[in-house]
């Protein structure tokens, strides 16, 4: 019996070779999109997993209270993990990471590590790195020992033993010594890096005293518990070691840590603090959801091209009957027929994917995958999802099918039934909602995106290049001599960009009461001419000049506006020449800039104070003539080899540097739009399908009206508009939906776009055009046949 | 062979009840050939419909080989009806997707007979039927008298006791037509399987051994050969 069911399976698929393409095209692209995105789902979710301690592993987090703000932090101050190992047996281990961009030099070979990382020598107990070189529990105890990845070791040292060669480290040429090669870290690991200096080189060398600084915060400090040991009552208890150690400083301060332990396996997906790599559980949802919709689609399109045919498959059924066949035998026979057809799918879905695998791993920034068919788990849930939905699309045309009464069907007086086309229009309405929901979302991420993009920022990014110069000694006279270059229009030197990190700092400003208030303050150092070149305004007061030399290099400072609410001015004129503390310098407020947006438009802009500081500014940013870029580029280059030849060029384009903040939405943006084109044009294969079929039955009738009289156009219209109707419930249904999680997205962004009307009417008048253009070849194909031909034929 | 009891069929349309059976009482023993006629609409078909098990009466008491078929489950009467009925119609009904050879195999598929014995089955059946050269043919590439052959070798194939044919040869021309019916008697009279066929021709009905003529629902009269 299978022998023959399969058979017939495989002549009917041939016989109506257009049905078939139809129905595997659907399938395969609905479930290789679906595997994709699964993919890409447990890829998100495995970070971190792989620790086999991970259960046990907390990373510790600040939340710092000041007098005008509650700062919650990713980090700890590097006092915070020793002491609480010393105070606590509960932790098994602690481990501190901070992360630095160190110049690296072996002979002739050197490169501005970027993704360089401090950290204690129990790193690698408390975490998974293997090492494939070197002693696991020395390798990160003495000063300037450095490990490095696998790869990183190959681009110094070759395919020779770095273990126990020496490198140079900074701009000062530190010897470190190779103690370790660890394998390259995993994809999926929220901690990234290419090599590891020892901790103890920080803490005794480079920053010594540092372990005392409790107020001093920039260490990721993960501590490893005991088995068994309760987090949440290890946290309880530390109120009580912060007020004991540090109680009497936080209070001088006016600034009080708060100490909470967050699961290492939450860090990357669920903490809203960040950290080295960040990921979104809403994406996670969103995207399993987008999932969901076109397998659902995918499916949909399968059930209702099956039940539409299934006129054309009652005589089989009736025959079948006939000759004893029972309802049970010939579900399993169109059951194990629509099996058939999803395996086939599957095929095409493996060939599908494995074509397409490097594309998606390209939009989705990451290696998700490096292989189909490098986790046969993976293979294997395919072929698992695919026979399900082989089971479940074809549980209802069989139970259709099957029960169809012979008698009926043989003497032809069938019809499908009123039942069964209501049933086929509610699917077709829920692709549609489907799809035109996705299609409202993709124009609203774009918007949003193209609002950022657009946005006038305040301040100037535009052909401005950045070059830091790592506190290089050469800096000043590196900067002096770009002046020269032709192309050149300005030059300026700041601590900071805008689109990159900053620092805090603890400050004491006079409010408008006349006390010092205390407040951490986002802080640029900048030069004489940073506010000029970048094109921030003053509201009140003077900017910096060279005019007030003295009184400007220690004891001035400007402030933006959301500064000057915070200390309860009403208008920037109030607080020039009021008092100002930070970090050892005392001056009085000269001026107050406009506020711009110096972090990304998903933050609101922060208080933010600007000193003028000549030692600290590392960052070189050069005004370009947008002529001839490629050659004042290489004089600049040239310059830097001149002045700056211990360290590698590199260098950035502001504009570019402050949209890569974006890029994960616009990765999200990218991606969002893939899946809704191929959710529409899924759905417009199976309303290809209907269209035909339900011409196809109605030839009959079409025949009957021509010879009565109605015109082509007619009859394009009246074939037409019974799926525009359903096109447009679909739209009344999609649209508040779509408002709903579009705006709820829209949330995650301080500065945001109102969602306009227009965003739904285009949506909708696309998805009528896409569903018109879909249907009408059908409908003017039946409606200019010659009628004597169709209804002989009945 | 099978008993008839005041078998009504109607349906409910608005108060009244429309006939289409109305109390028909009906022997019919082993061997006989029964030609069933009337005019259109006077309920032959659904008369032989419900004989074949394919339709329910509404009303009336069914025996067939001593068994109360109105009171069976589906199930026990499609285990009835594949042993012992086999259906030829008018048009033919084979199936499209299937060669000649297969279609006439179709019914031992569901009645679960082994691979090899069906192949002999088969075999026999399409020499006899003199249709061995195109086993490997599908319905769409022979003639109407070939395909309701077909037809009747696959209704043959599971050796039923009772063969009902719905005009079989309707769509037939006339030599065809005579073909069939031969081939009906000689299954009668040599393999002593009963018949009961619906026929529009007067030609054809003589070839059976009683006429039951229907005229709406009933029986009008019924003349034995």
């Amino acid at each position: 019996m299978l022998k023959n069911h399969f058979k017939i399976a495989l002549r009917n698929l041939w016989r109506h070779r257009v049905f078939s393409f139809i129905n595997i095209t659907g399938l395969s692209v609905g479930i290789t999109a679906c595997f994709f995105i699964f993919m890409y789902v447990t890829f998100e979710l495995s970070y971190d997993k792989f620790h086999t301690k991970a259960d046990r592993i907390y990373r510790v987090v600040t939340d710092i209270k000041t007098p005008s703000e509650t700062i919650n932090t990713d980090v700890t101050s590097w006092a915070f993990a020793p002491n609480l190992k010393t105070d606590f047996p509960e932790i098994e281990a602690f481990t501190r990471v901070s992360g630095g961009s160190f110049l690296v030099r072996k002979g002739n070979v050197k490169f501005q590590e970027e993704r360089t990382l401090f950290a204690d020598s129990t790193f690698f107990k408390v975490f998974d790195f293997k090492l494939l070189k070197g002693n696991l529990k020395t390798a990160l105890t003495a000063q300037a020992s450095i490990v490095f990845t696998k790869t990183a070791a190959k681009k110094y040292f070759g395919d020779a033993d770095p273990v126990g060669q020496t490198v140079l480290i900074t701009g000062d040429a530190i010897p470190a010594l190779v103690t370790g090669v660890m394998q390259d870290v995993p994809e999926n690991s929220q901690i990234k890096a290419d090599m590891i200096i020892s901790m103890v080189t920080l803490t005794q060398r480079f920053n010594k005293g540092i372990e005392e600084q409790w107020g001093n915060y920039g260490a990721t400090s993960y501590l490893l518990l005991k088995p068994g040991v309760s987090a949440k009552n290890l946290q309880s208890k530390f109120p009580a070691f912060m007020e004991k150690r540090n109680g009497e400083r936080s209070r001088k301060s006016q600034m009080f840590a708060t100490l909470l332990l967050e699961p290492l396996k939450d860090v990357y997906l669920h903490s809203k603090r960040g950290g080295q790599e960040v990921g979104s559980i809403s994406n996670v949802y969103i995207f399993s959801i987008v999932a969901v919709f076109i397998l659902v689609i995918a499916c949909i399109n399968f059930i209702n091209l099956t039940t539409a045919r299934s006129v054309e498959r009652a005589k089989e059924v009736g025959i079948r009957k006939v000759v004893g066949a029972l309802k049970g035998e010939l579900a399993s026979q169109f059951i194990g027929e629509s099996v058939i057809l999803c395996l086939i799918a599957f095929v095409v879905t493996i060939i599908l994917s494995v074509l397409l695998l490097p594309l998606f791993n390209q939009l989705s920034g990451k290696i998700v995958s490096p292989g189909i068919f490098s986790n046969i788990s993976n293979v294997l849930i395919l072929f698992g999802i695919s026979v399900s939905i082989g089971f479940l699309a074809g549980i209802y045309p069989a139970m259709v099918l099957s029960s169809f009464k012979p008698v009926m069907v043989l003497k032809g007086r069938f019809s499908t039934g009123t039942k069964g086309n209501l049933l086929r229009k509610s699917l077709v309405v829920a692709q549609f909602s489907i799809s035109i929901a996705l299609i409202i979302g993709t124009i609203i991420v774009y918007n949003q995106m193209d609002f950022m993009r657009n946005r006038d920022l305040g301040f100037s990014k535009d052909q401005m290049v950045v070059i830091n110069t790592n506190s290089d000694a050469g800096k000043d006279a590196f900067q002096q001599s770009v002046k020269s270059i032709p192309g050149v229009k300005s030059v300026a030197m700041s601590s900071a960009v805008p689109g990159g990190g900053n620092s805090g700092a603890y400050s004491e400003i006079e409010n408008k009461k006349g006390d010092l208030q205390i407040a951490n303050l986002d802080l640029y150092f900048v030069d004489f001419d940073y506010l000029n070149q970048f094109k921030i305004k003053m509201v009140a007061g003077r900017p910096f000049s060279k005019d007030f030399m003295t009184t400007d290099t220690s004891q001035a400072m400007i402030l933006n506006e959301e500064a000057v609410k915070l200390f309860g001015y009403s208008s920037p004129q109030q607080a020039i020449g009021r008092r100002f503390k930070q970090w050892g310098r005392e001056g009085k407020i000269v001026g107050v800039m406009k506020d711009f947006h110096f972090r990304s438009l998903q933050e609101k802009i922060k208080p933010l104070s600007m000193r003028v500081e000549l030692r600290a500014l590392d960052l070189v940013s050069i005004k370009v003539d947008a002529k001839n870029l490629p050659a004042t580029l290489a004089a600049i280059e040239s310059k830097w080899k001149e002045v700056i030849p211990n360290r590698p060029f590199s260098y950035y384009f502001l504009d570019e540097f402050f949209d890569r903040q974006y890029r994960a939405e616009q990765r999200f943006g990218k991606l969002f739009f893939n899946f809704a084109i191929l959710a529409i044009a899924i759905s417009c294969l199976g309303l290809l399908g209907l269209a035909s079929y339900s011409t196809y039955q109605r030839t009959r009738e079409i025949g009957i009206r021509k010879v009565l009289g109605a015109s082509t156009p007619g009859i394009v219209n009246m074939l037409s508009a019974d799926f525009m109707k359903l096109v447009g419930i679909s739209f009344l249904i999609a649209t508040p939906v779509a408002w709903y999680f579009m705006h709820k997205w829209l949330q995650d962004f301080a500065y945001r776009i109102d969602i306009q009307w227009w965003v739904f009417a285009v949506s909708g008048i696309l998805a009528m055009i896409v569903a018109l253009g879909t249907i009408s070849f059908q409908a003017i194909k039946a409606a200019i046949a010659n009628p004597v031909k169709s209804l002989r034929s009945e | 062979m099978l008993s008839l009891q005041h078998i009504s069929k109607y349906y409910q349309v608005g108060g009244n009840k429309n006939f289409v059976i109305n109390d028909i009482s009906l022997d019919i023993d082993e061997g006989e050939f029964v030609s069933i006629m009337g005019p259109s609409g006077s309920g032959k078909s659904t008369l032989l419909n419900i004989i074949g098990m394919l339709d329910e009466p509404t009303d009336g008491f069914h025996y067939f080989v001593d068994q109360a078929v109105h009171q069976l489950k589906e199930k026990q009467r499609s285990a009835l009806y594949k042993q012992y009925i086999g259906f030829v119609f008018q048009a033919y009904h084979l199936i499209d997707e299937l060669t000649v050879y297969e279609n006439i195999e179709t019914p031992l598929i569901y009645q679960d007979v082994k691979g090899s014995e069906r192949k002999a089955m088969v075999a026999d059946m399409l020499d006899r039927f003199q249709i061995v050269g195109k086993k490997d043919l599908f319905p769409a590439q022979l003639s109407g008298g070939q395909q309701q052959l077909v037809g009747i070798a696959r209704a043959l194939i599971a050796k039923p006791k009772l063969l009902l044919a719905d005009e079989p040869t309707g769509n037939l021309n006339s030599k065809q037509g005579e073909e069939i019916m031969e081939l009906f008697r000689k299954l009668n009279k040599e393999d002593g399987v009963t018949i009961i066929q619906v026929t529009h021709s007067e030609k054809n009905a003589e070839y059976g051994t009683r006429i039951i003529n229907l005229l709406d629902g009933r029986v009008e009269s019924s003349r034995t050969l």
